[in-house]
């Protein structure tokens, strides 16, 4: 699942300002699990920057809407429910959502109201933590199920360093040593051979540092 | 049948309500009757309602399996050879719109053997001449 926190409100009034009328658009899919930018934040945040402390000038009028998922085209396009004179949106969509609404609406500034952070999962309720970086070129299977690229702070392939104690990584104490997990799982997991054979060199033209990534499907019907 | 049930627990003390991000759950207080509602299009299936009620009383189960809904009862056209059915009435009627010569009522093996079968008429009733020699 996609994680995203939400901006400071005095940095969203900030780029709102000078605007008549702000549409605040919700996105009912991730954004709305890890309590970022569903109906319900979305809604807590328009009736604050309703607020005249956070403006030079008068606010501006703010409404609230919600779409299924912000970042597929065809179901934008079938949300009509947008006020005729909206000037900018603030979208709650992730960075993927936001650049759909953007591309839609060419002639409209679409201003991000999140920080999209990470790919994780839920630990606990209210806490989210990044399991998975995106590399393109999944080792889970030698790792026990616990991705180094994305866990480790330095993504070591072949760990631990000299940072980890107790199953704590140096950078903090709230980071659990991945390398230790992994250790401890591929323990239990009876496959200490995966531990002990070196990972070669990674191939990271399947990262980001190929570029921008496409993933193509035929279409049954097309 | 519901998505969303919960079990003779559910005291109606709200933290559902409160503590949903989609705005899918609701409450009606009516006369002396507080009626608790779920819309299953808005809900994003995040589990905090399950996660943080009191009571123990949501059957979250619901909303992750379920039985089928018919969603259309559509007349079959049948392979006219083995009696297997092929496709829906309408759509055959659709496709049939759009070519000049009416589709065969044929499963993918018998439409094989029907080719074939089209060729070797065509080549019996029109021998082929032999390429002449120089």
């Amino acid at each position: 699942m996609i994680v995203a926190s939400q901006k400071p409100i005095q940095e969203l009034a900030d780029a709102i300002a000078g605007f008549k009328q702000v549409v605040c658009i919700a996105c009912d899919s991730c954004v709305t699990v890890c309590l970022s930018g569903g109906k319900r934040e979305t809604e807590m945040v328009a009736l604050e920057l309703t607020h005249e402390q956070y403006y030079e000038q008068n606010p501006p009028n703010l409404t609230s809407c919600t779409i299924q998922r912000q970042c597929e085209q065809d179901l934008v396009k079938q949300f009509t429910d947008f006020p005729p004179n909206m000037d900018a949106i603030l979208s709650f969509g992730c960075g993927a959502g936001t650049q759909t609404l953007a591309s839609l609406f060419p002639d409209i500034p679409v201003i991000p109201a999140l920080n999209t952070t990470f790919l994780g999962a839920i630990d606990e309720p209210g806490v989210w933590r990044e399991k998975c970086h995106g590399c393109g070129d999944c080792i889970l299977l030698y790792t026990g199920g616990i991705c180094p690229v994305a866990r480790c702070s330095k993504s070591l392939l072949n760990g631990p360093c000299g940072g980890s104690s107790e199953g704590k990584c140096e950078v903090s104490e709230d980071i659990e040593c991945a390398w230790q997990l992994i250790l401890d799982r591929l323990t239990a997991l009876d496959r200490l051979d995966y531990y002990e054979k070196s990972f070669p060199l990674k191939n990271w033209s399947s990262d980001r540092f190929g570029g921008p990534r496409t993933l193509r499907r035929d279409l049954p019907l097309e | 049948m519901s998505f969303f049930q919960v079990n003779i627990q559910c005291n109606g003390c709200l933290a559902c309500i409160q503590n949903c991000p989609a705005g899918a759950l609701q409450y009606i207080d009516k006369d002396n009757q507080r009626i608790l509602q779920h819309n299953i299009t808005r809900c994003a299936r995040c589990g905090h309602c399950w996660r943080i009620c009191p009571q123990d009383a949501i059957e979250f189960q619901h909303l992750l399996q379920s039985d089928w809904d018919t969603f259309a009862n559509l007349e079959l056209v049948h392979c006219r050879e083995c009696n297997e059915p092929i496709y829906s009435l309408p759509f055959s009627e659709k496709v049939n719109q759009t070519l000049v010569e009416k589709i065969e009522p044929l499963c993918p093996n018998h439409k094989k053997s029907y080719a074939v079968s089209r060729w070797k008429h065509l080549i019996d009733n029109n021998p082929r001449q032999e390429p002449n020699k120089p």
